[in-house]
């Protein structure tokens, strides 16, 4: 049970996480590589405002999510616009071309050391017989919060609305009212965001080391996946499921193999029941006439 | 030796695609597969050559089944289809298209690409000679080192047909092979759809809204309305079908207009 | 400028990239099959190299001490056997899942790795890797020896893949890259295809592993990340995917480049930065030939002579073309 307490807790980070990339997914059609890399910045920035500059915590989260959010859509109009009418292909590559420079920059800034955020955790509760710290129960709360709030803004918005129209790939949607642009730079932000909230938690529950991003890309493409990228419900599910898998994994098999059973999961997913990624991608494929 | 479809039915969604056709198509006649836009033409050519097999009855061609059976499968018995929207190998040139269409299977491994046998090397100079005659009978010989992609869309048409002509057919199945073909380039299609037919026995199915291309070469036609067969037989007969004349004319106006 | 022997080791890498390039180029540029698990395969064949010709006395489970000219081809037949057992399933995933699948299976590989500990000695890594000649050629001399085999190898390799670029088993392929639909109604078996495509370049890149065992000495892990993948795939991009000569010349460039920026003087201070330049090199390479030369500096048109439309009138009906096509070369 202790398990998936953890697995829960990990399982909210990862959908915070793959919430961020599949929104780019669904509506710029490409796989962000970059979107992990991300995620360890989120980690790097966070701890250095708190450790180096005694920043609170929550303060440094908010400054870490909103600035990296704003350099999300900074980055997506000097990296991602220029390449866009080239096709997914090319963003793809353009994206593993920007992770490899983001790495470089983690790497020149923060230096290989792994580095901690101080001891947050905050005491522990025990309900039942199961411990959970006070900052894994802030994390639940705020990776919730967080995505409820997402939805909300999804559903009751001009703009989210105009976000939903694209990411279903209704043109007409498009040209009315709001400007291309406006709702471009808001999922980039958005992703962005989330993508720095999730290296933040990640840090906050373990070391921050410069190979996050790579280790986190896969398990974020799992959850992805497994979740069909299309709805946020999924999404949630796909990750909390893979939390909890990996963590409960734990307790039969030796704790190395806990990424193996993510990217098992994943091949598993992907070559097993392919029918609902399938069926579509193949009839365009197939059938020219 | 025929292409036979008994009560072959395709549905998509509500959608009756195809509903419970049957005919007989003799491998060594040119037939026509006549109907206006939508009427199920080509989920039928779907239906027969794998890419989309039908949801129930039966299509054999001489004395195998081949519902079923995969696309690869079904070429291999000699049925070649070609596409109503003409795209191609888009980077390959026309001579390439041409020979891959005609390269054996024992060419086609990566150890028979490494020590290339004298079989596949006599084989190769083979099919470059008829890729060569055939597209001059085309009349788009100069076009034999340009790019697929490069081509117009009725040259396009043109190499969908040259193509299967170089895949060792033993029936064609043509999706509109006239659309947006050069109205000189028309007149070589037919002879040469004739010519084939006459001279070597190979048949096709045509699909086609130039009717006028379509009645010159048909021995037998065969009108698809709304998936259901409305009506078949020889040329004069059909063009003579008052049924036939009212789903043309009374439904669809403009079926001839489409370069 | 600096020392030879540096320049030399700069061109054993850069000759190794190259191979590997061109082995991704088969099935990438000319298959169609976006590969993202080049690390795997070659992780496959290292270490099956280093199991088999590993000292006994290291202490690992299973070391046979085979000699290293029996354990270069069985490494190349076993990544040859593991990229059929990720190709079978992975193939009838369309591009993108395809990619996925491929990038998992490589750390799946890395994993198994780490964890098979008693088999593999784990992150400890397996130091001393058994090189040709070096009982002839020693110290600073060797440097050579190992030039002389990476160069030798991509030659090898140039020649390999060229031979299928321009044999109908290459042009098959390609065409069923451009038209998968296509190609099924002409009766070619595309997926049977793709598979065998996707061995040989198993194959060709467990060939490959030893050459670079050669050149980094020690084997661990963390060399098999999913970095090298990207480097080889830099490479291949920046030389134009689809051509022949793109990987060779590809690889040469990038990893020149990235080592000829390395060695501008940094404060030992900084040695962050050190670290950094290289996939910084990489990552802005790929992201401005991208963008700005997106055919790579030679294009696939350019390798398979597709001329223009003729101006006024064909070149007559001689067919070089064509018989070269045949011939071979
Ligand atoms: N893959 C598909 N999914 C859903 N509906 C389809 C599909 N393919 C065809 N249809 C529908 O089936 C019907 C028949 O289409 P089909 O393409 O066979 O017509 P056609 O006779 O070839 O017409 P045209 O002359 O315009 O080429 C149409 O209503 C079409 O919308
Ligand atoms: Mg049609």
């Amino acid at each position: 049970m202790q398990n998936v307490v953890f697995g829960i807790v990990t399982g909210s980070i990862l959908a915070v996480a793959t919430l961020g990339f599949a929104l780019v997914r669904q509506t710029e059609n490409f796989l962000n590589i970059a979107h992990a890399q991300m995620m360890a910045l989120g980690a790097f920035v966070g701890v250095v405002l708190v450790d180096t500059y005694g920043m609170n915590i929550f303060l440094a989260g908010a400054i870490t999510v909103v600035g990296l959010g704003a350099l999300g859509v900074v980055l997506s109009a000097v990296f991602f616009q220029p390449v866009r009418h080239q096709g997914g292909t090319v963003l793809l590559f353009t994206s593993i071309g920007l992770a490899l420079m983001m790495y470089a920059a983690i790497l020149a800034l923060f230096g290989t050391q792994a580095r901690f955020y101080p001891d947050v955790s905050g005491g522990l509760h025990r309900f039942a017989g199961i411990g959970i710290a006070t900052n894994e129960l802030v994390i639940i709360g705020l990776a919730f919060g967080s995505i409820a709030a997402l939805q909300i803004f999804l559903n009751s918005t001009g703009l989210g609305r105009a976000i939903r129209a694209v990411a279903s790939n209704d043109d007409l949607a498009r040209v009315r009212g709001v400007p291309v642009r406006t709702v471009s730079n808001t999922i980039w932000f958005i992703s962005s965001a989330f993508g720095a909230m999730a290296g933040v938690m990640l840090g906050v529950l373990g070391a921050v080391n410069t190979e996050i991003g790579w280790h986190n890309i896969l398990i974020v493409l799992a959850a992805a996946v497994l979740g069909g990228l299309r709805s946020i419900t999924g999404v949630i599910l796909a990750g909390l499921l893979l939390g909890i898998m990996m963590d409960v994994s734990a307790l039969f098999i030796p704790t190395a193999y806990r990424p193996v059973v993510a990217f098992g999961v994943l091949v598993a997913v992907l070559i097993l029941r392919p029918e609902g990624i399938l069926s579509v991608q193949r009839r365009k494929d197939a059938v020219v006439a | 030796m025929e292409l036979v479809l008994d009560t072959v039915r395709k549905t998509f969604g509500g959608v009756v695609a195809v509903d419970d056709v049957s005919a007989v198509m003799p491998q060594d006649r040119v037939t026509a597969l006549i109907g206006p836009n939508g009427a199920g033409k080509t989920t039928l050519f779907n239906a027969i050559t794998g890419f989309d097999p039908p949801d129930r009855g039966s299509i054999s061609f001489g004395d195998q089944r081949i519902d079923g059976l995969p696309p690869w499968r079904v070429a291999e018995l000699g049925l070649i289809r070609t596409f109503q929207t003409p795209v191609g190998f888009t980077t390959l040139t026309v001579r390439e298209s041409l020979l891959a269409a005609a390269t054996p299977h024992f060419a086609e491994t990566p150890l028979g690409a490494l020590g290339l046998s004298r079989k596949a090397r006599d084989h190769e100079r083979a099919s470059g000679d008829r890729a060569e005659e055939i597209s001059a009978e085309l009349g788009m010989a100069d076009l034999l080192d340009v790019r697929t992609d490069e081509l117009s869309a009725g040259d396009r048409k043109l190499l969908e047909f040259a193509r299967s002509l170089m895949a060792e057919p033993k029936m064609l199945l043509l999706d509109e092979p006239a659309a947006a073909v050069a109205p000189a380039n028309i007149g070589r299609l037919s002879q040469l759809v004739r010519r084939l037919c006459d001279e070597r026995g190979l048949g096709s199915l045509i699909i086609d809204h130039n009717l006028s291309f379509l009645m010159q070469i048909a021995d037998e036609v065969h009108v698809l309305d709304r998936g259901a067969l409305l009506a078949s037989g020889p040329p004069a007969e059909i063009a003579a079908n008052p049924d036939v004349m009212r789903v043309y004319l009374g439904e669809d106006g403009a079926k001839d207009s489409e370069a | 400028m600096t020392n030879p022997i540096f320049w030399v080791g700069v061109l054993t890498l850069a000759a190794i990239y190259a191979s590997l390039a061109m082995a991704l180029n088969v099935e990438s540029g000319w298959g169609g099959m976006w590969d993202l698990g080049i690390a795997g395969l070659l992780a496959a064949g290292s270490y099956c190299y280093v199991i088999l010709t590993a000292d006994p006395d290291l202490g690992m489970r299973f070391a046979p001490g085979l000699s290293m000219w029996v354990a270069w081809p069985l490494s190349a037949l076993f990544t040859g056997l593991v990229a059929f057992a990720i190709g079978a399933p992975a193939l009838r995933l369309r591009r993108e899942y395809f990619l996925i699948t491929t990038l998992a299976f490589a750390e799946i590989i890395r994993q198994l790795v780490v964890i098979q500990a008693d088999l593999t000695r784990g992150t400890l890594g397996v130091p001393n890797i058994n090189r040709p000649f070096d009982s002839f050629v020693t110290g600073r001399d060797y440097n050579y020896v190992l030039l002389g085999i990476a160069v030798a190898a991509a030659a090898v390799m140039y020649l390999v893949t060229r031979q299928i670029g321009i044999s109908p088993f290459g042009r098959t392929l390609r065409a069923a890259r451009d038209n998968e639909a296509v190609a099924l109604a002409l009766g070619k078996r595309v997926n049977r295809m793709r598979i065998k495509t996707f061995v040989l370049a198993g194959v060709l890149i467990g060939a490959t592993a030893p050459v670079y065992l050669f050149y980094i000495r020690a084997v661990s892990p963390q060399l098999f990340a999913p970095g090298i993948t990207f480097t080889v795939w830099t490479a291949l991009v920046i030389g134009g995917l689809g051509s022949i000569r793109g990987g060779l010349a590809g690889a040469f460039v990038l990893i020149v480049f990235t080592e000829a920026v390395g060695l501008i003087e940094v404060d030992p201070s900084h040695i962050n930065i050190l670290v950094a330049i290289e996939p910084f090199m990489v990552g802005l390479l790929l992201v401005l030939v991208l963008r700005f030369r997106p055919d790579g500096l030679f294009s696939e048109r350019s390798a398979f002579g597709a001329g223009n439309r003729p101006a006024g009138r064909s070149a007559g009906d001689s067919r070089p073309a064509g018989a070269a096509q045949g011939s071979g070369g």
